[in-house]
């Protein structure tokens, strides 16, 4: 194609400019919770040269306690990721192998499921958990967040399948294999890259759920986002406390996000794109 | 294979499904002592139909659903187009720029609440430098607390439309555009009548994922304007949370819940039929 270098300048310019829009907010946060007091509502705005300090870290660590949010979170967000991945990739296997009409039909269903509001679920959920008991567990936020989780894995898992020949398949069912061993032994491996997609949505799913956590956790099973709520409904306008407890929301799941990028897009396009 | 799913997700999701159907019958209020529920027949849906606040946050929810999906398909398929380049540079970029769709809705909202913050806030502090009037901060004008809530689901979800198109881009052979330009098109003619039309598949599943999601919005509204200023950012996904889990007329909300699925439900109909025709057309 016909790309000048002239060109080349005011797309590298245009790119950082939306990068820059896209950061800005960011930034903002990493700053905000690094700062005193004093310099977070300095107008213009500091990005740079301010002095920094760990007050909020101290705070959000010490007062705060935010350790133990942490902690409720990487244990709900681990049960919904395992349960998810895990169950989403059987049935993402079956519904692209099978000839059953019913069975590939099913993943209209799991389509369906997914748009299925919060609210919706939410209300009776609500009931239900509380009569058996569950309302505050981490059990009942990691079944909710399965709910819908483990249908989106099966809808990029079956996209994934499909692009994966079935030829090797075929070719150990008839050295012998049974379909079970098909599957564990020569198409999970080929369907790695779908199933580190898989993992990276539904980590960041859960670990940045709110909703679910609000209403069905108790003060002892909180996450991090709604210790942060907490403290932003109490000091309206302590945005260094409440930028320092979100980076602890925020850090994790973005650091996997950063090293695994190039996997975002595996299963969420297959099918629609060849190759 | 596809039984565990099943069997858990039939369970779990279609039980309460049928619970909240029998609810929206009943007159069910969790702060009412005598926990009496009442059979009221459709008596909450036809209440609805005339409940001012229902309608004006269904309007929204169509608002809302309708611009975030619309902006974010033009600009993350403009943004796809800008930052295709193979060069390190721009790979480095195309990372960056991924950055939003990792962080927390609710952090999100909270960020951007503080950014909006017509005393404190940057963003606002850099529109008045420029000579905009900011009054009550965007998010507390009737006028402008939706384009602002857009602008915050813009900002964190057009990435992964961006990086959805890339990767069907990426896809496209490209002999058939290096045969059309030697046929002499023009880049316009190229987009338009062959980038475009081989694109169509992913941009369908980019919209679908958008489209799904922005209807359920929640988190950043939450976080940002609470629903005001009135009604203004009240969109119904909202709604439905006070009226059952803020005011406990369970009854109610389950029959708004419904309603709302019930929209859902012929958005993803549409949607079935046009998959299954596309479907058809490549076998």
């Amino acid at each position: 194609m016909r790309v000048s270098r002239v060109e080349d300048a005011i797309r590298n310019v245009l790119a950082i400019l939306v990068v820059a829009f896209f950061l800005m907010p960011i930034v903002w946060l990493f700053t905000t919770s690094f700062k005193l007091q004093r310099d977070t509502f300095q107008l213009p705005p500091l990005w740079l040269g301010f002095q920094p300090t760990l007050n909020n870290f101290a705070f959000a660590i010490n007062q705060i306690q935010v350790g133990r949010f942490v902690l409720n979170s990487v244990i709900i967000s681990a049960g919904t990721t395992l349960a998810s991945v895990v169950l989403g990739t059987l049935g993402g296997y079956a519904v692209s192998r099978s000839r059953l009409r019913f069975v590939s039909a099913s993943s209209y269903f799991f389509l369906v499921l997914l748009m299925i509001p919060p609210v919706a679920m939410l209300v009776p959920f609500y009931l239900i958990m509380r009569d058996l008991g569950l309302l505050g567990t981490y059990w009942a936020v990691i079944i909710l967040d399965t709910v819908y989780n483990a249908p989106f894995v099966v809808w990029m898992m079956s996209n994934y399948f499909r692009t994966v020949s079935t030829e090797m398949e075929q070719a150990a069912l008839v050295d012998g294999a049974s379909h079970f061993q098909a599957f564990y032994l020569v198409a999970l491996p080929l369907a790695v890259p779908g199933i580190i997609a898989s993992v990276l949505y539904c980590l960041i799913f859960s670990w940045n759920d709110f909703i679910f956590a609000l209403l069905l956790t108790s003060p002892t099973t909180k996450t991090v986002p709604l210790a942060i709520m907490g403290q932003f409904s109490t000091a309206q306008l302590q945005w260094g406390y409440m930028a320092a407890l979100s980076i602890f929301a925020v850090l994790p799941v973005l650091l996997v996000a950063l090293v695994l990028n190039r996997y975002f897009v595996q299963g969420l396009t297959a099918g629609a794109t060849k190759g | 294979m596809l039984a565990p799913v099943l069997a858990f997700v039939v369970a779990i999701a279609l039980a309460p499904l049928m619970f909240s159907f029998f609810i929206s019958l009943t007159d069910y209020r969790l702060t009412d002592p005598t926990q009496a529920k009442p059979f009221v027949g459709l008596g909450n849906y036809l209440k609805a139909l005339q409940d001012k606040a229902v309608l004006e946050t269904l309007g929204n929810t169509i608002v809302f659903t309708a611009g975030a999906v619309s902006s974010q398909v033009l600009l993350a398929l403009m943004l796809a187009l800008l930052m295709s380049g193979e060069t390190r540079f721009m790979r480095a970029l195309r990372s960056l720029a991924i950055m939003p769709l990792a962080l927390p809705p609710l952090v999100v909202g909270l960020v951007w609440k503080a950014l909006y913050n017509p005393q404190f806030g940057p963003v606002a502090y850099y529109l008045k430098q420029i000579g905009l009037s900011v009054d009550r901060g965007f998010l507390g004008e009737f006028t402008t607390a939706m384009p602002a809530v857009l602008v915050i689901d813009m900002w964190q979800w057009t990435p992964l439309l961006m990086i959805i198109f890339l990767a069907g881009l990426k896809s496209l052979p490209s002999e058939v555009m290096e045969a059309a330009y030697v046929d002499g098109a023009g880049r316009a003619q190229v987009f338009f009548y062959v980038i475009l039309p081989m694109l169509l598949p992913v941009i369908f599943i980019g919209v679908l994922l958008r489209t799904m999601n922005a209807f359920k919005v929640f988190d950043i509204i939450f976080a940002t304007t609470g629903g005001g200023p009135g009604n203004a950012t009240s969109v119904l996904n909202f709604h439905i949370y006070k009226v059952g889990l803020t005011f406990f007329d369970m009854g109610y909300a389950a029959s708004l819940a419904n309603i709302l699925l019930f929209m859902i439900g012929a958005c993803c109909a549409v949607y079935i039929v046009l998959l299954r025709r596309q479907r058809a057309a490549e076998f």
